[in-house]
């Protein structure tokens, strides 16, 4: 086991090296000037050259890639033109809510899209799965950002339950009870899109683990069907879907962008938004980087808790 | 899936199979209906789109010259929907194709050519795949700066990875196929083979990809203009619409709304018909998984008379059949046998001829779509097909056991083997976890597994064939079952060991007077074991009697067939003649004798009318209306 997170933490290390490359490239071949681009027009020339010089732009691309690298390995990503201090320190106020968020919308969508799934499974062809075929696919085909903008709607503006934004309250915020509220809405928003793929894909899978010969078995037994579902059918279900679940971490973090603007949560997604409309060149690819690295450790982390979960994988 | 089996889908199934789902063809009506609004916009008595207004700001809908209102500027808002759901439209389909050709394009050069070419790609690709998705696409509309063209072409790269992944898998299939081998000897040139051969076989693939991504890739636009990042004002865009709408959600929350719900029918319209196609075409994911096993009830007839008390299991007249597309499959038809008290009796057949159907309809297991249509299954005296789901399933395990072939697939991989034992005592002794536990660990040396308190914790995977059938013995022994029905139960296994498990079988069902029903396709081995045997063939018992009687003197020549291709233990220079042809289809029996068209001893009354099962000597019952007759110039 040990050994097994050591080899997969090596194998992290070229695929790290894989996205700091293209993050690099995607800045580094932009057209035109970066330090103009990153200053803006109304920058004075002696700025401007000492930017470039800054940002190594006389050096070859190779060696700006490996410097850049240097720098990033050691925690300097750079300084944010337009919030005047280190990027660093913006993500690192900025990645505890987004994390959460997404950890949030994650368990969402886990709890509602597995059962979703193992409940339409069970009940094959029959109204139930009808039901939640229905939603699922409203699920996988509504805009987040719009779903969002409607949910605030009925419950903030017309209802009055749940607050319109943000993260706490401005009086007397702060609590516990008071960050639940204002998750809500946001976690749920975003959850939907993974709900309805986590649904579809271990309808899937259990549908196929249903008609394995274990479970056939397991009725032969005479076991009653609630345990040829949620012990038999589901345990190896859920081995499977692990890595799936993972990767919809993915789409978690990429819609994060979408909710934080509509919540004004305080998270990267929005600060995302507001550097590529500020064209602050620096923080996108600090927040990008940092993102996609933090998406890459939570799929390692799906494929050691697989690992974790499945005997025949465990012991090899 | 790959290539050819795709395009033959296409011609075989085609547009019958996809009008047939219903679903499907719905999503396709609403597609076509937003396709035909968006393509004729500027011929539509619509407003102008760009007309603001500002005298005329935010209009209720049915005003007017205005059905539904205006927006913040004035401009009436069915036209800039129309015209907006054409922006959309136009976009997503660009990129899509976009996606679609580069992928496509990456995929065959990097599945044909293969090598480092293959190897630099694909790393490419899988650095791409390490991304979040939406975030890429930022990065590059970050890059590029915001806008429309930008927006659309940032979401058609990250896209390409899955296409391109896609494309090369189903070209890697294809390269090794003999058409293409076929292609290189006649001098075709590399441009030519990937062009004229490939790329046609690719296309279904790529189709079905590029439509169940188009609403992803129209949604995922529609964000980026939601954001400012993609359209601009004041072009007519549903994504910027939503966007620029929700300053006013709290008071006029339709200028935000209408836009999202329009994506909203076009993604849906769209997702139906991507996944009409993906069913249509790739059958494997709609694939029947077996859930609740069906049965019908069936009519009753006069059998219950003729109970026997030291019958333990009456079948009569059983007939399992499968409703399938192209017909209906008689898996098993007109079953009738009786099983002693601790009697050994044995099914034997070539696989497809009923046996495990017939073991699986006396369990009530038969998989979907199959159904009991008739017959009665008498056990201890009470007809199993009449009662209740629950008092079945408290049988199987209980009173019935089942062995099944494979005992590797039929044990659950990730729980311990104890656990699996112990959970059958459980569920029918009602006994604590404890007492289940030390139970299992008695089954477990009763079945002769070596120090069974170290096995009780293995997972299947890390037992010998031989032990694991010996696992589901011992689980099947749980309950002192009355009949123990063992399907292939040592097919799987090595010869030595099929020998030691079927010693095993014997002493324990003789210890214990159970009755066993053994299916097996090898009639020589079952001689061993049990003391009469029905032969099936094509969904009916073709022979019966004294497993003696059968081996020295078969009736039937079905039954001569199968001996005359068993090898004999001590016997080389016997020759070996298999059976010319094949089973008949079971969706399409021939009248009269089901062998009839492989038997050398055919003749003309055999192709008509029904064949019976009749009697020709003490319990010996042959359905061959010539086995008197052959029997004596056969020997």
């Amino acid at each position: 086991m040990n050994g097994y997170i050591l080899r997969r933490l090596l194998q992290l290390i070229p695929v790290l090296f894989g996205i700091s490359l293209v993050v690099f490239l995607i800045m580094a071949l932009l057209p035109g000037d970066p330090a103009l681009a990153i200053l803006g027009p109304y920058a004075t020339p002696e700025s401007l050259a000492s930017l470039r010089n800054e940002l190594g732009l006389e050096e070859p691309l190779w060696r700006r890639f490996f410097i850049w690298l240097g720098n990033v390995l050691q925690g300097d990503l750079g300084r944010s033109v337009a919030l005047q201090r280190p990027v660093v320190e913006e993500i690192g106020e900025r990645i505890g809510p987004t994390l959460l968020l997404a950890a949030a919308a994650l368990a969402l969508s886990v709890v509602l899209g597995l059962g979703a799934g193992v409940v339409a499974a069970a009940h094959r062809r029959r109204w139930q799965d009808q039901v939640l075929t229905f939603l699922v696919l409203l699920g996988i085909s509504v805009p987040q950002f719009w779903l969002a903008l409607l949910l605030i709607l009925v419950f903030a503006v017309w209802l009055h339950w749940l607050p319109v934004s943000g993260m706490f309250s401005v009086y007397a915020g702060g609590g516990l009870i008071d960050l639940l509220q204002h998750l809500l809405l946001p976690a749920i928003s975003l959850a939907v899109v993974a709900t309805g793929v986590l649904a579809r894909l271990s309808r899937g899978a259990m549908l196929e683990e249903l008609s394995q010969d274990y479970v056939r078995m397991a009725r032969a037994k005479g076991l009653t069907e609630r345990q040829v579902l949620y012990k038999h059918a589901f345990l190896n279900m859920l081995g499977r879907m692990v890595p799936v679940i993972g990767l919809q971490a993915g789409f978690l973090l990429g819609g994060a962008v979408y909710i934080e603007t509509v919540f004004q949560w305080p998270g990267m997604g929005r600060m995302l938004v507001d550097a590529i409309s500020s064209r602050d060149l620096l923080l996108v690819q600090g927040g990008v980087l940092v993102l996609a690295s933090a998406y890459v450790l939570v799929n390692l982390l799906a494929d050691v808790l697989q690992h974790a979960l499945d005997p025949r994988i465990r012991r090899r | 899936m790959n290539g050819t089996a795709i395009r033959a889908a296409w011609r075989s199934a085609g547009w019958s199979r996809f009008r047939g789902n219903r679903l499907a063809l719905f999503g396709l009506s609403l597609v076509a209906v937003v396709m035909a609004l968006a393509l004729a916009a500027p011929t539509l008595p619509l407003a102008d789109p760009y007309a603001t207004n500002l005298s005329l700001r935010m209009l209720p809908a049915g005003s007017e010259d205005h059905l539904l209102g205006t927006d913040q500027l004035g401009r009436d808002l069915l036209s800039r929907l129309v015209w907006g759901t054409r922006t959309s439209l136009a976009i997503g389909l660009f990129a899509v194709s976009i996606a679609a050709l580069l992928g496509t394009v990456i995929g065959l050069v990097a599945g044909y050519f293969r090598g480092w070419l293959d190897s630099v790609l694909m790393r490419g690709i899988d650095v791409l795949l390490a991304f979040p998705y939406l975030l890429l696409a930022l990065a590059i509309v970050a890059a590029l700066g915001p806008g429309l063209r930008n927006a659309m072409i940032a979401i058609a790269v990250v896209n390409v990875p899955f296409f391109a992944r896609t494309v090369r898998g189903t070209v890697v299939g294809l390269a090794e196929r003999e058409f293409i081998d076929a292609a290189r000897l006649t001098g075709a040139g590399d441009g030519y083979i990937l062009l004229r051969e490939l790329l046609p076989n690719v296309l279904p693939v790529v189709v079905i990809m590029a439509s169940t991504n188009l609403a992803w890739m129209i949604l995922e636009t529609a964000g980026l203009s939601f954001l400012g990042l993609g359209a601009q004002p004041p072009m007519a865009d549903l994504g910027s619409m939503l966007g620029t709408g929700r300053e006013f959600l709290t008071t006029v929350p339709r200028v935000a709304m209408l836009p999202g719900a329009v994506i909203l029918i076009v993604a849906v319209g769209i997702n139906l018909v991507g996944d009409g196609l993906r069913d249509l075409l790739d059958p494997r994911l709609k694939a029947e998984g077996g859930s609740q096993p069906a049965l019908q009830a069936v009519d009753r007839d006069a059998t219950r008379s003729r109970r026997q008390p030291d019958v333990l299991l009456r079948v009569v007249g059983l007939a399992t059949h499968f409703p399938q597309e192209d017909g209906i499959y008689r898996a098993v038809d007109d079953v009738t046998f009786d099983v002693g008290a601790g009697e050994r009796i044995a099914i034997v057949g070539e696989s497809g001829c009923g046996k495990t159907v017939t073991a699986l309809s006396l369990l009530g297991l038969v998989p979907q779509p199959g159904r009991i249509v008739s017959g009665c299954v008498l056990f201890e005296s009470t007809d199993l097909l009449q009662q209740a789901d629950e008092a079945r399933r408290r049988l199987r395990g209980g009173r019935i056991a089942y062995i099944p072939q494979d005992p590797l697939t039929a044990l659950n991989p990730v729980l311990p083997i104890g656990a699996q034992i112990v959970e059958v005592l459980r569920v029918h002794q009602g006994i604590d976890c404890k007492a289940a536990r030390r139970r299992a660990l008695e089954l477990l040396e009763q079945v002769r597994i070596d120090r069974p308190r170290d096995r009780v914790n293995a997972y299947p995977h890390e037992l010998s064939g031989g032990m694991r059938q010996r696992v589901l013995i011992a689980m099947a022994l749980a309950n002192d079952p009355a009949l123990i029905i063992a399907d292939e139960a040592t097919t799987a296994l090595d010869v030595t060991v099929q020998a030691q498990i079927l010693n095993l079988l014997y002493a324990l069902c003789e210890e214990r007077d159970a009755a066993l029903i053994f299916i097996s396709h090898d009639l020589a081995l079952v001689g061993q074991l049990c003391d009469r045997a029905l032969v099936m063939y094509a969904g009916r018992v073709v022979e019966e009697g004294g497993i003696k009687r059968l081996l020295s003197s078969p009736a039937h020549p079905y039954t001569r067939g199968l001996l005359a291709c068993a090898p004999e233990l001590g016997r080389p220079e016997k020759a070996l003649t298999p059976i010319a042809g094949q089973p008949p289809a079971l969706n399409d029996l021939p009248l009269g004798c089901h062998f009839a068209p492989r038997c050398n001893h055919v003749q003309d009354n055999c192709r008509t009318g029904m064949i019976e099962l009749r009697s020709i000597g003490e319990r010996h019952r042959v359905r061959c209306i010539r086995a008197g007759e052959l029997e004596t110039w056969l020997r």
